[in-house]
């Protein structure tokens, strides 16, 4: 379980999070949301212990990792975005190494296998591709059987199959009891997995809640190539305009459809290029940052 | 303990994996320390003295960069690289990391000492010492200080590239105070040689030589360790760094 509270960290003058409050309970695969230096990375390093919080409350496993870093380590997985590998190792001799330094370690060849990185065992290091390296990152994340794991930026450089199965690899954890923090720049990615998420923009908090929850109530949007000769206040809803292309936003974009539809038809209008969307993560998160 | 041990022996597969750390910490080691005292049995057969006093200032400088050297250039390469970032993601204390480094390199350096001595005993005709509990004293005590201190220098090097060159000072002034470079020193104003003599290399040559000649003080040059050692302590625990500069 993780627990921030008011957590606050400054490097010199400048503030990387201001006061951020989140819960993550077990179970759950919580995402955290941002644009670079946004602050995601260093509350996950805050939360692993890299790093200590100038205040605020931090709390994992209700241990403090300021404090207790061993004992919060012991139980956490880390992939952090930036680490590095001995590069004249094989995979294998990788993962055999950090064993001995993994209490309860899994053995290596299920470590492996979880990461998808099984028929590369006896690769050197130095010759695995950037998303090779990401699931050998995975795989010593994942070696001490973690009741808590941070996922920091966890499927970058991976090829889509990698991705689905880091995903399948992620949502099992969650079903069997892990709790997950995720960082991603896939907005596609949080949404698929994560039940929960905060969007932090500048060090702060913009927006938060359940993932299905938030979605659902922010509007959906109707867009369509405004006709030849009408402007947009003959329409029948309110839009905004880009280039020659009409935007609606609607809480039922369908609803919406139908009427400027039946409105066009009326009018022997056609709307060419009509789209129809409900409203996803990226909208969302554009919409946090826009306001922040 | 098990963490301790296992870094240990994970930094002794590296290294002797490593290239660099063979060609220098080990060939280098080797070539310096036995040719060095070697050359001046042949050079200047029957002088007393001649072989230990070139075994004990070639042997300052060879510990220097076996110990010294090997550990400012593991620690900022693995600094750099990320590892150690990477291994204090594990359950691993702060101290088992370095300390299992240091052990490793320690160990490796104390190994190249004995080959040292032994083989100058076999071919230079280098006395047995008077002492060979006191010698092993002074080498193990010297070269857990030089290492740990190497440790504590990784706070002033930038990057691992500059790692070598930014160790070459300590070499070079071990090579002047224990007369590695043979009798600089007497040509340098007194107080030189009273300030070099404070160096760790200081402490362990004076020891080793109270142990090959039992004649001596043993407890002085234990103590210029102790101080070493306690300065090299609070250094890492005040300014290690274990990731890179970010700026």
């Amino acid at each position: 379980m993780i627990q921030v509270n008011g957590l606050t960290k400054s490097y010199g003058d400048f503030q990387a999070v201001k006061g951020i409050s989140f819960e993550a309970v077990p179970g759950e695969i919580f995402a955290l949301l941002g644009r670079n230096g946004a602050g995601k990375t260093t509350t996950i390093e805050v939360l692993a212990g890299f790093q200590r919080a100038d205040a605020g409350e931090v709390r994992v496993l209700g241990l403090d990792p300021g404090k207790d870093r061993r004992g919060v380590r012991r139980r956490t997985g880390i992939m952090l975005q930036e680490a590095g590998f001995f590069p004249d190792l094989t995979v294998a001799q990788t993962v055999d190494s950090w064993r001995d330094f993994t209490p309860w370690a899994r053995p290596t060849r299920e470590a492996l296998e979880l990461a998808g990185l099984l028929d590369r065992s006896a690769t050197k290091v130095r010759q695995l591709s950037g998303g090779e390296k990401r699931r050998l990152d995975l795989a010593l994340a994942l070696l001490g059987r973690p009741d808590v794991l941070f996922l920091d930026e966890p499927t970058t450089g991976m090829d889509p199959e990698a991705r689905r199965n880091t995903w399948e690899v992620v949502r099992d954890l969650a079903a069997s009891g892990t709790t997950i923090l995720l960082t991603t720049h896939y907005l596609d990615e949080a949404q698929r997995l994560a039940s929960r998420m905060a969007i932090m923009d500048r060090g702060e908090i913009v927006a938060a809640g359940g993932m299905a929850e938030t979605l659902a109530a922010q509007a959906g949007r109707v867009s369509f190539e405004l006709p030849p000769g009408i402007s947009p206040g003959d329409l029948p809803l309110p839009v905004t305009m880009e280039g020659g292309v009409a935007t609606c936003r609607a809480e039922d974009p369908d609803l919406a459809a139908q009427e400027l539809l039946s409105w066009a038809a009326a009018k022997g209008l056609r709307l060419r290029g009509i789209e129809v969307r409900t409203a996803s993560l990226e909208d969302l998160f554009l919409e946090g940052i826009d306001h922040a | 303990m098990r963490e301790f041990v296992a870094v240990a022996r994970f930094g002794g597969r590296l290294y002797w994996r490593d290239k660099v750390a063979l060609s220098t910490s080990v060939a280098l080691s080797l070539g310096l320390g036995i040719g060095l005292p070697f050359m001046m049995a042949k050079v200047r057969p029957g002088v007393p003295g001649v072989v230990l006093d070139t075994h004990l200032g070639v042997l300052a400088m060879v510990l220097t960069v076996a110990a010294f050297m090997q550990a400012a250039v593991t620690l900022t390469a693995r600094r750099d690289q990320l590892v150690l970032k990477r291994m204090r993601a594990t359950g691993l204390h702060d101290r088992e990391i370095i300390g299992g480094e240091l052990v490793n390199i320690s160990a490796q350096t104390v190994l190249l000492a004995f080959v040292v001595c032994g083989v100058l005993y076999a071919v230079a005709g280098l006395p047995l010492p008077r002492n060979p509990l006191a010698l092993v004293l002074f080498l193990v005590a010297g070269v857990s200080v030089l290492s740990l201190l190497g440790a504590a220098w990784t706070a002033v090097i930038s990057r691992a590239e500059v790692a070598a060159v930014m160790s070459m000072p300590w070499f070079m002034l071990a090579g002047v105070g224990a007369g590695g470079f043979g009798p600089v020193v007497k040509l340098l104003p007194a107080w030189v040689g009273t300030v070099l003599d404070l160096l760790p290399t200081g402490g362990l040559v004076v020891g080793a030589r109270a142990a090959y000649t039992g004649e001596g003080d043993l407890l002085l040059p234990l103590l210029n360790l102790a101080v070493w050692a306690v300065v090299a302590l609070v250094s890492v625990r005040l300014w290690f760094r274990w990731e890179p500069r970010k700026s």
